[in-house]
C-alpha cells in the first residue's frame, strides 16, 4: 500500500514538472483603447480605457539582463530598477532582470561570462572597464548607434579608446569629494594643515575626524594629484609610480593614520560609510554615488567641499568619469533594438532630472545641465566644484595594471609593514611586469 | 526585484523540471542502449580475440596502448581554447580517431573480459556517471591543460597563442600575483595545513575521548559540537569575518573589555593569518571529532581491560592501544583533512577581505591569478602544479605510513 502511494506521488510530481516545463503561460497585457465621445457640438471628450488583452505566447518577448554597479545602500539600485519597471510599463514585452555587482566583481564576472559565452545584455558600469573589455573584444562601440552629440564632451572623452566611444554616459562625475557633518564641522578645511588640526580636535574616544576607504587606491590618487604626481607619464601608458610624489602621498596617508591619528586604525568602504552615517565620523572622503544615501541619513547636516589642498602643492585631483551603459558584443535583432530603446529612455531629459533629484549625480545629457536643481542645490554645487579640479580617469587597459600594483602596496604602508619608499618601488615593478605580461 | 509570486515559483519549477526531465530521459536512453548493445559487443570481442590470438598478448597490449594513447593525444590537442580560435589542422580527421579508439579497444586481450555478459548490469549503471565525469571533469581538465600551453588573457582572449611550457616555467620564476612568488606561497600553504590539521586532530581527539564515556546529555553535547560543521562554509566565513571587524566585531569588543588593545585583523599580515586559522580550526574540529568518535567506539573494551590488568597508565593505554587501533581510521582522516585544508578556498578567500598577498594560499592565489587578474594561461599551469603537489603528497603519505594496510588485511 505504502509503495503504491509513493509511486503515485512520484508520478504525479513528475507529470506536474513536465506540464509546468512544457506549457507556456499566455501573456496578459493591457492595451489602451481610445474612444471619442461627442458631448456637445463644441466639446469632444476623449476617453481612454484600458482593456486586458491576451497575447499569444508565440509573440517575441525580450528579457534584458542588466548588470549594474549601483548598490542598494546609496539608492542607486532602486533607481535602476525603477527605470526598468517604468520602461516595462510602457513596453510590456520587454522585461528586465537587474543584477547588482560591485565594481570589481562586475569586471571579473563579465570577463568570465565572456569566456563562457553567457554575457548579460547590458552593463551599467564605470568607464575604466572599457579598457579590459575592448582588449577582450567583448563590448561594441556606440558611435553609430546613438546621437552622442547630446552628451557632455568630458563624459564622452572618458569612454573613448582608439578613436571610438565604448559607452553611453549616464552620469558625469563618479568623483571623490570631502563630505562633512555640519553638526561637527562648521567650516570645512581648505588645506591639509587645517584638515589635520581639525581632525585632531574631532577625534575622541568614539569619534574620528576623518574616515575613508583605506583599502582601495581610488582613494589614494586624488592625494597623488595634490602632491603633483600622476600614475602615467605624458604618453598615457608608461606607469610613473616610483616617484617622490607617490612617496610623499604614501607618507601623508601613513601620517594621518599613525602620527596624527585622525583616521581609524582599520577601515574599509562599509566601515567608513557606517561611521559617517552614524555620526561617528566628522568628515568622509567618498564619491558622488554616496550623496543620495548620506542626504537620507543626515539631511541638511550634510556638507560638500573639495578635498583639502595639499600645503605646498595643489588641489587634489580625484578621478572623474561617470557611469556608462556598455553594450556587450553579439547583441542583435530584437534584443539590440530593445537595449537601444532602453538606453535612450534612461538617459532622456526627464530621467536625467530624476537622477539629479534622487541620486544627486551630475547629468551626462547636455540639456539636463541647465536644470536649476544643479545651481540651487548646495550638494550638487559642491560636487560640481570638486569635479572642476578632477582629472579624467584613464581607460587604457594599462590602468588595470596600475590599480593592481598600487593596492597591495598602499595597504602595506597603511598596515605599517612597508616604508613608502619600498612600496613605491614595488608598485612600479609590479605595474611594469603586469604591462609586459599583457603583451 | 521579483517577489516570490506563484508565477515566479511555477517558472522556476518549470526550468528545473525540464532540466531534470532531460537528464532522466537521457539516462534512461543511455542505459537501454548500453544494456542491449552489450551482447553484440561481447560476441564481437570474442570473435576478434579468437582471430588475433596467434599475435600474442604482449603485441596486442602494446598495439592497443599505442592506439589509445594516440587517441588521447589527438583529443587533447583538438580541444580549442579561444572563443573564436580556429580548430587545429588535424581536427577534420576525428572519424579516424574514433576508428582508432574502437580498434585499440577491441584488439586488447582484456576486451572479452570487459564485455563479459555478467558485467552488463554494472556497466549499464555506471554509464551515466561516466558520461557525467567525461562532460563535467575530463573535458574541462583537457581544456585547462590546453589553456596552460597558451597565453590566454584579456589581450589574447578570443584566439590565444601557443607558448609551450613558458607558463610552467613562469610559475616558479615570476610572481604568481603582483609581488609574491611560488615558494613563499607554497611554504605558507604548508604552514597553514600543518597548523590546522594539528589542531583539528588534537581538538577532535580530545572531544571524542570526552564523548566516548557515559555522560548525561551526551546527545545534546554532540549536536552542539557538530554545529559548526552543519553551517555552510561561506556563511560561517562571512560571519566570522564580520566578527573580526575592527570597529564592530565581537572579538575586538571582547578584547577591549578585558583591557587588551583591538587587533587589526584585516590589514596586518600576521593577525589576518591568525584569523584564518581560528576560523578554520572552529570549522574543522567537528569532522575529526565525529570520525574519531566512531573509531573509538569500534575499539573493543577487552583491550583496555587487558592493558589495565598489565598495569598500564591512562597515557600508556592511549598511546599503545587507542592510537594503533585508530590508525586505519586516523590515516584516511588525516589524509582527507590535509587535502581539504590544503585546498580550502572559502576560509582564506573570505577572511582575507583586503586581498593581502601575505595571506594567500596556493588555491586563493590561483583563483586571483585566474579570475581577478585574468592571467588564465599562467593560472592553468599553476593549477596543474598544485594538483601535482597534492598527488605526490597522497602517494608518499600512504606508502610511508602504510596506514591503509590495517584496513585491507
Amino acid at each position: 500500500m505504502k509503495r503504491s502511494i509513493l509511486t503515485i506521488v512520484a508520478l504525479t510530481t513528475l507529470i506536474t514538472l513536465v506540464l509546468a516545463a512544457c506549457c507556456p503561460e499566455p501573456v496578459v497585457t493591457t492595451e489602451k483603447v481610445v474612444e471619442t465621445q461627442v458631448v456637445t457640438e463644441k466639446e469632444e471628450v476623449v476617453v481612454t480605457k484600458e482593456v486586458q488583452v491576451e497575447v499569444p505566447a508565440t509573440m517575441e518577448d525580450v528579457e534584458i539582463v542588466l548588470w549594474t554597479k549601483e548598490g542598494e545602500a546609496d539608492g542607486g539600485l532602486q533607481f535602476v530598477q525603477a527605470l526598468a519597471d517604468a520602461y516595462t510599463a510602457e513596453h510590456p514585452n520587454i522585461t528586465f532582470e537587474v543584477v547588482n555587482k560591485d565594481v570589481e566583481t562586475l569586471r571579473e564576472d563579465f570577463l568570465t561570462a565572456g569566456l563562457a559565452g553567457s554575457m548579460p545584455d547590458l552593463l551599467w558600469t564605470v568607464n575604466d572597464h572599457a579598457g579590459p573589455f575592448t582588449d577582450a573584444e567583448l563590448i561594441m562601440a556606440v558611435d553609430d548607434m546613438f546621437d552622442l552629440s547630446l552628451y557632455v564632451d568630458s563624459a564622452l572623452a572618458a569612454a573613448e579608446l582608439g578613436g571610438k566611444t565604448w559607452g553611453v554616459p549616464i552620469s558625469n562625475g563618479n568623483h571623490l569629494m570631502l563630505l562633512y557633518n555640519k553638526d561637527l564641522v562648521e567650516t570645512p578645511p581648505t588645506n591639509t594643515e587645517e584638515l589635520i588640526t581639525m581632525g585632531k580636535e574631532l577625534t575622541t574616544g568614539d569619534q574620528y575626524g576623518l574616515v575613508f576607504n583605506q583599502t582601495e587606491p581610488f582613494w589614494l590618487v586624488p592625494w597623488l594629484g595634490g602632491f603633483g604626481g600622476a600614475v602615467f607619464a605624458d604618453d598615457g601608458t608608461t606607469p610613473t609610480l616610483n616617484t617622490p610624489e607617490m612617496i610623499a602621498t604614501l607618507q601623508f596617508l601613513y601620517d594621518i593614520k599613525y602620527t596624527d591619528t585622525i583616521v581609524p586604525p582599520e577601515s574599509d568602504y562599509d566601515g567608513a560609510d557606517t561611521l559617517f552615517k552614524e555620526g561617528k565620523a566628522a568628515m568622509i572622503i567618498n564619491g558622488d554615488w554616496s550623496l543620495g544615501g548620506y542626504k537620507d541619513a543626515l539631511g541638511d547636516k550634510l556638507g560638500v567641499a573639495r578635498i583639502p589642498m595639499v600645503v605646498g602643492g595643489e588641489w587634489p585631483h580625484p578621478y572623474t568619469s561617470g557611469t556608462y551603459f556598455m553594450l556587450p558584443e553579439g547583441l542583435e535583432g530584437a534584443k539590440l533594438e530593445a537595449v537601444k530603446g532602453f538606453v535612450k529612455y534612461a538617459t532622456n531629459a526627464n530621467n536625467q532630472a530624476l537622477m539629479i533629484a534622487k541620486l544627486n549625480r551630475l547629468p551626462a545629457l547636455k540639456a539636463a545641465l541647465d536644470d536649476p536643481l544643479i545651481a540651487n542645490d548646495p550638494i550638487l554645487k559642491g560636487s560640481a566644484d570638486q569635479m572642476v579640479v578632477g582629472t579624467p580617469m584613464p581607460t587604457v587597459s594599462e590602468m588595470r595594471c596600475n590599480w593592481d600594483a598600487m593596492k597591495p602596496e598602499m595597504q602595506a604602508v597603511l598596515a605599517n609593514t612597508k616604508s613608502p619608499e619600498d612600496a613605491a618601488a614595488a608598485m612600479q615593478t609590479a605595474a611594469e611586469t603586469c604591462i609586459a605580461n599583457l603583451e | 526585484m521579483e517577489f516570490l509570486t506563484l508565477d515566479v515559483i511555477l517558472n522556476s519549477l518549470g526550468e528545473v523540471g525540464s532540466t531534470v526531465l532531460y537528464i532522466l530521459v537521457g539516462t534512461l536512453l543511455l542505459e537501454i542502449i548500453v544494456y542491449f548493445l552489450w551482447r553484440p559487443l561481447e560476441i564481437f570481442s570474442g570473435l576478434v580475440d579468437r582471430v588475433l590470438k596467434p599475435m600474442g598478448d604482449p603485441v596486442r597490449h602494446g598495439l592497443s596502448t599505442l592506439l589509445l594513447v594516440g587517441v588521447l593525444v589527438f583529443t587533447v590537442a583538438s580541444v580549442s581554447v579561444g572563443v573564436e580560435q580556429s580548430p587545429p589542422p588535424w581536427a577534420p580527421y576525428w572519424p579516424l580517431a574514433i576508428v582508432a579508439f574502437l580498434v585499440g579497444a577491441f584488439i586488447s586481450p582484456t576486451a572479452p573480459k570487459i564485455f563479459h555478459w555478467q558485467l552488463r548490469l554494472p556497466y549499464m549503471l555506471f554509464a551515466p556517471a561516466l558520461v557525467g565525469l567525461l562532460v563535467l571533469v575530463i573535458y574541462p581538465l583537457l581544456w585547462e591543460l590546453n589553456v596552460s600551453f597558451t597565453n590566454l588573457n584579456p589581450k589574447h582572449f578570443k584566439a590565444p597563442d601557443f607558448v609551450g611550457l613558458k607558463n610552467y616555467i613562469d610559475v616558479f620564476t615570476t610572481p604568481v600575483l603582483k609581488q609574491v612568488t611560488f615558494f613563499p606561497v607554497f611554504l605558507r600553504t604548508i604552514l597553514w595545513t600543518v597548523i590546522n590539521v594539528a589542531f583539528h586532530v588534537t581538538g577532535g581527539m580530545a572531544l571524542a575521548l570526552l564523548l566516548n564515556r557515559k555522560l548525561k546529555l551526551k546527545g545534546l553535547y554532540r549536536t552542539l559540537l557538530v554545529f559548526p560543521w552543519a553551517i555552510p562554509q561561506p556563511v560561517a566565513c562571512l560571519a566570522w569575518r564580520g566578527e573580526f571587524h575592527f570597529e564592530y566585531g565581537f572579538v575586538n569588543i571582547l578584547l577591549q573589555r578585558i583591557g587588551l588593545p583591538a587587533i587589526q585583523w584585516m590589514t596586518t599580515p600576521f593577525w589576518n593569518f591568525a584569523a584564518m586559522c581560528i576560523t578554520n580550526i572552529w570549522l574543522g574540529i567537528p569532522f575529526m571529532m565525529v570520525i574519531l568518535l566512531g573509531g573509538l567506539q569500534s575499539i573493543a573494551g577487552e583491550y583496555y581491560e587487558a592493558a589495565e590488568i598489565d598495569g598500564a597508565s591512562g597515557w600508556q593505554q592511549f598511546w599503545n592501544v587507542t592510537i594503533p587501533l585508530l590508525q586505519p581510521i586516523l590515516t584516511p582522516a588525516i589524509i582527507l583533512g590535509t587535502v581539504w585544508t590544503f585546498t580550502n578556498f572559502n576560509v582564506p578567500f573570505f577572511i582575507n577581505q583586503n586581498e593581502l598577498e601575505t595571506s594567500d594560499t596556493l588555491v586563493t592565489a590561483l583563483f586571483r591569478s585566474a579570475f581577478q587578474y585574468f592571467n588564465l594561461g599562467d593560472a592553468a599551469a599553476f593549477a596543474f602544479v598544485n594538483f601535482g603537489i597534492l598527488l605526490i603528497f597522497a602517494i608518499l603519505y600512504i606508502r610511508v605510513t602504510g596506514g591503509l594496510k590495517g584496513a585491507t588485511e
